[in-house]
Order: structure tokens, then sequence, then C-alpha cells
């Protein structure tokens, strides 16, 4: 009896065992085999015919207060498609879709041609449908009348921030993707896998038991949280886009840094373009040229060539060199703006007269090894930002023995390199003599819920404190006395800041006499700078000098950015009943 | 054992057709679960992304007022600039009040 009741229980076991194999099989064929098959008939069941819904991670503005604001995130509606084989009415159907989606551009005839191609089954004829006009077609049950969910890119901000932002499109391939700005820069974050709908635990445990325990793609997808304040982005816009109208320049451009942390702020080009209506823009306007083009700046870089030769201990702030107005080096004749000399004067008035002689003697003090050292610092590398497409900087002439090479770059001529990299090395002036890695996006917010905060800490020291502190009390006093005469100082407000005046240069080589380039750099509060400015505009009509053209720019975007932020005063609040003095009462 | 199982009142094949009845069920049942929790996941997700989409909306109109309130010529709805400025020291507050 005991050998019939094992026969038994094996026979039980056996049973029992081919049960459990069978649903093992069965659950394979259905959720791995056949997974990609039922998962597009639920697809059909609730989303749309074409596939796969688009799905990508949003980007987010952030204000001043930390609130989101979406830069790029995903609008929902229908897309409407015939089915020539069962569409019964044409003309029916096309009044209903044309009532249906307003916006179409398909022509009655087009359509009935299209509903006249029997041979298919599935055309395409409405796209982005609003949804109650999607909802509304779908009830009428029209047959041969197909309505899907349909998902595309959405840009809140339409031409804001469009050059950072970026673009989604096919690009060479058949999906969509990042081709230009942050959308191209983070296409690994924002990408989406699409199939998160139907995971099942028994489809991972077979096909990856890791990514079922810890998933590397819930660790890598997610939203970007940029460091972009919106509505100073939007002031710099209009900033720009006056400016550009108002001297008729080829293009104009502008950074707002926070020089500490390397956070921008605003970064905007004028002309721009609306990121939801490609159709029309010229795809040389995608590219972002504050990261692409380089420019030759003009004097905006004497301070760095200043701030330099005191680093190297090579002058001091009292230096006298006498300044003759014009030099000739190489058998090239160097001048000041003005061409006139001024005797023997102090390093002070290089910066606050902006004087090229005066910036050309500072360099042959340096010396050439050295002041290649310090511009390869500045310029030489990339500058870390989060933005594709980084223009290397046009450094040849400092690799040459030719002393003019050295003497032009001193006051930014002969050495080109992009507004990013220009911001940079400023910002080390306005960062104790450190430059910081400009960035745009602050953090990733993963799908999981957790927000990583990328990291930005990389330094690079390039001046001593006490240089940059002096060549910054130098830029200080060109607002303080320069600028509009010194009426453009704000007596409780310290800034520094630099014009430059550029000749565009040829295509035949030289220089235009009459076209100039011009930029405008700044910071304030100047001892402990809250922000980091940097404006140009190229070939404006009619004007020479970037006082001209800058000054009131800038001003007013410092004036906002006080009020805005409300950045405390750092000098000169005046005494109980007196008047406001314009010392700063800072270190 | 064998005489407890012999005292049951059921045959061995009973109990195997009812645990076979058993697992069938729980089977069908797991399909069941499994498919609702696909088509409420569906409807969700559309909800939410339904949701983010008339936020968008919303931060469009906010940005597009953001613009407009920016670009407004204070001169031309005739706002002029004050012929001076005078800065003057903040009143000290205290903490209650």
């Amino acid at each position: 009896m005991r050998a019939q009741f094992r026969s038994r229980v094996r026979l039980i076991l056996a049973f029992l065992i081919f049960i459990a194999f069978s649903i093992v099989v069965r659950l394979y064929f259905i959720q791995i085999v056949h997974g990609e098959e039922y998962a597009l008939k639920a697809d059909k069941q609730f989303t749309s015919g074409g596939g796969k819904l688009f799905d990508r991670g949003s980007i987010y503005f952030t204000r001043k207060d930390g609130t989101l604001i979406s830069a790029a995130t995903l609008a929902t509606g229908f897309l409407v498609a015939i089915n020539p084989q069962t569409l019964g009415d044409p003309e029916a159907a096309y009044a209903a879709i044309t009532t249906a989606a307003s916006s179409t551009s398909l022509s009655r005839e087009a359509f009935i041609a299209t509903a006249a191609k029997k041979n298919q089954v599935y055309i395409e004829v409405a796209h982005r449908l609003p949804e109650e006009n999607g909802l509304a077609l779908s009830k009428q049950n029209i047959l041969g009348v197909e309505v899907f969910r349909e998902r595309w890119r959405f840009y809140p901000g339409r031409t804001l921030a469009a050059q950072t932002i970026g673009i989604v499109s096919y690009g060479s391939g058949d999906t969509l993707a990042g081709q230009t700005g942050l959308e191209a820069a983070y296409e690994s974050t924002l990408a989406r896998s699409g199939d998160s709908l139907y995971r099942n635990f028994f489809a991972e445990l077979f096909s990856n038991v890791g990514d079922l325990l810890v998933s590397a793609r819930d660790a890598r997808e997610g939203d970007l949280v940029t460091t972009i304040e919106p509505e100073v982005q939007t002031r710099l816009e209009n900033e720009l886009a006056e400016l550009n109208q108002r001297y008729g320049s080829k293009e104009s451009g502008g950074i707002i840094m926070n020089p500490v942390t390397g956070a921008l702020v605003a970064i905007a080009r004028y002309p721009s373009y609306d990121v939801n209506n490609l159709q029309s823009i010229d795809p040389v306007e995608l590219a972002n040229p504050l990261v692409e083009h380089v420019h030759e700046f003009g004097s905006i870089m004497k301070p760095l060539t200043m701030a330099s030769a005191l680093d190297a201990g090579v002058i001091t702030p009292e230096t006298t060199y006498n300044d003759t107005g014009c030099i000739t080096v190489n058998e090239e004749k160097i001048c000041n703006w003005d061409a006139k000399a001024r005797g023997v004067i102090p390093m002070r008035e290089v910066i606050v007269q902006s004087l090229n002689i005066g910036a050309s003697w500072v360099a042959r003090q340096l010396g050439q090894d050295q002041f290649r050292s310090y511009f390869m610092k500045f310029f030489g590398v990339k500058t870390g930002i989060d933005l594709p497409n980084q223009s290397a900087a046009l450094l040849s002439n400092l690799s040459k023995p030719q002393q003019i090479g050295y003497d032009t770059a001193a006051f930014g001529h002969g050495v080109a390199v992009t507004p990013v990299q220009m911001l940079r090395a400023l910002g080390a002036l306005a960062n104790g003599g450190v430059m910081v890695e400009p960035h745009v996006v602050g953090a990733v917010r993963l799908n999981s819920g957790i927000e990583r905060e990328l990291d930005w800490s990389e330094r690079t020291p390039v001046f001593s404190p006490e240089a940059a502190r002096a060549t910054t009390g130098m830029m200080v006093a060109v607002v303080d006395e320069k600028l509009g005469g010194g009426k453009l100082k704000i007596p409780t407000m310290s800034v520094a800041a630099k014009t430059g005046t550029a000749q565009l240069t040829a295509p035949g080589g030289g220089y235009y006499s009459d076209r100039y380039f011009h930029s405008f750099t700044g910071f304030f509060p100047a001892y402990h700078p809250r922000f980091i400015i940097l404006l140009y505009t190229n070939d404006p009509q009619g004007v020479t000098y970037a006082s001209e053209t800058l000054n009131a720019t800038f001003m007013d975007l410092v004036h906002f950015l006080i009020d805005y932020y409300a950045v405390p005063p750092d000098r000169g609040l005046p005494a109980e009943g007196g008047s406001a003095s314009g010392e700063p009462t800072t270190p | 054992m064998y005489n407890l199982f012999s005292r049951l009142p059921f045959s061995f094949l009973s109990l195997v057709c009812a645990a076979a009845g058993i697992l069938f069920v729980a089977y069908i049942g797991l399909i069941a679960v499994v498919m609702s929790y696909a088509a409420l996941t569906v409807e969700f997700s559309q909800s939410a992304r339904n949701d983010e989409a008339a936020v968008a909306v919303l931060e469009s109109q906010y940005l597009a007022n953001v613009a407009r309130i920016t670009g407004t010529d204070y001169a031309a709805d005739g706002y002029v600039k004050p012929v001076s400025t005078l800065y003057v020291r903040a009143q000290s507050v205290t903490a209650l009040r």
C-alpha cells in the first residue's frame, strides 16, 4: 500500500508541476513572446493606431521664489485618420473633420483624393485637435474615420530662451529626438523608453531582474530644472529686441549669470524664433550663437589683461607709463580710440579711459609666455557649459612670436572667443579671481521623484583676490566717472563695468573701418556680486562706440535686477538727512 | 498516512481536479487583475497628461502676460521719468508691530 501511496503522490506532484509549467509557458508567450503585440492592441483600445504615444521629460524655468514654470512640456490632443476602404461618405466625413479640426490645411479636393486611395487602410488627415473637438468627433462614430490620442512637444514660452531650450525633431533618424540646445544636450535624460505602462513583474523577471530591483532607467530619466528665471529672461529678450531694432544690428545677445555659482539666470539672442512653429525657420537660426559663434570683443578684454599683470606682479595699480597715443609694433600701427596721447598716467586710466596703448604696454610687461599662459587659462579649454556644439576660441596669434598679436589681444583684437567663454573669464574678476562653470541646468528631477542636484563645483583660480579687487575698482570708476559723464552712477550700488568696441573683420582680411562689434560687461554689487552681465550687438548702424548703444540697455537691466531681487545697497547710504555718497561700504 | 487518505470522503482524482480548477480560476483572475490594472494605469496616465497639458496652457498665458507687461511702453501711456532721484535710508522696523 505504501508503494501505491507513493505512486499517487508522484502522480499528483507531476500533475501540479505540469499545470504550473503550463501556466509559466503561457505567461511567457503572452508577456514576452507576444508582449509587444498585446501592448499594441492595448494602445489601439486606448490611444492611437500609430504605435506608441510620444513621451518626453519636461524642462522647467525656475522663478526667483523657486516656482517651476514649464519651458518645454507635452500637449495632448487628437489626430484624425481615415480608412478609405471603409469610408462611406467622404463629403460628410470631410465636413465633420473640418468642423472639428478648424485649423487643418487639408482642402476638400485633397481629402476626396485621399479618400479615393482604396488600397490603403490608414491615412492621417488632421493633427493636434483640441481635446473637446477630438472627443466630439470621436462620439460621432463616422464609419471609416478614426480619432486617436496624440501628444506633441509644446513650449509655453514660445520664443523665450528658444536657442537655449532647443528643439525636438526627427533629424536624420525616424524617432523624435532633441536636435539643439538642452533638448539635445540632455537627450538621455529627457527621452522616454515608452513601455513603462506595460511593465510587469513576470516579464521583467525573465528579461532583466537587475532592473526590477534598481531600475537604471529610473535613475537616468527625468525632467530638467534650469536656472533660467523667466521674468529676467523676458526682460533681457525685450531689451535686446529694442536695442537691435533701434540700431538695425545684425544680431544682439546677452547673458546674465551668478558669478559665484555659474548659474545662468538669462541667456538670449535676438533675433529668436517661435519654437512651436518651425515651419518657416531658416535652420541656421536654430544654432545658439552664444556658445557657437566667436567674436573679437574689443576693450572688455582689457580688465582681463590688467588683472593678469597685477596677479603676475609685473605692475601695481600705482604703476605709471607714458601714453604716446599711437605706437608701431611689427610695422603695424596701434592707436588709442581717439589717437590722442595722455602722457604719464597710472594703470587705472587704462581701464577708465579704455586706452589701447596702455593695454599693449601692460601685455609687454607680462611677456609673451605669461600672457599666453593666462589667456590659455581663460579661453584655451571648454567652458563646461551644458549646451551642445561649443566652439573653440581662436587664439592662433598667441602661438606666434610677433609681438603685435599680444599687443592687440590685450585690448580684445586678433583673438576671438564665444560670449560664454568671455563671460566665464570676466566672471573671475567678480568672483575673487576664480572662474566657475557656467551652466543652465541646476538639477534633474528623476522619475522616482528624487531631485538630483548637478555638480557644477569645479573652480579654476586664475587671479589673486587682490588682483581681481584692484581691477574691479578700476571698473567701478568707469561707471561712476565715465558712463554718461558720470550720470549713470548709482549712489547706493557699486557697479563695475567696461565697454568694448571692435572693428569687424572683413572677408578678405583686415578690418572694416566703419563697421563695429559692440560689447559691454558689468557686475554688481561690485565687491560681492550677485549678477554679471555680458551684452553685445553686432554691426549696429550709425554708431561707433559701445557706450552709445549698450549703456542704456545695461543700466536698465541693472536697475531691473536690483528692484526685482531687492538687492540691498552696498555703499553710499545717506546719513540721516544727508545726501548719498559714492564710496563702497563693503571691503 | 494510508489510513488518513483512506478515510477522506473524496478520491485523489477529485483532489487533483479541484486543485486544477482552483489554479485555473486563479489564472483567469490574475489575467483579469492585470488587464484591469493596465487599463487603469493607461487611464490615470492619460488623465495626468491632460492635466499637465492644461497647466501648460496656463503657464503659456502667464509667460505671455509677463512678456506683455515687460513690453509695456510706459512713456506711451503718459508716464514720465522722475526729474531727480533721491536715495534715503530705509526706516528701521521692529520685528513686532
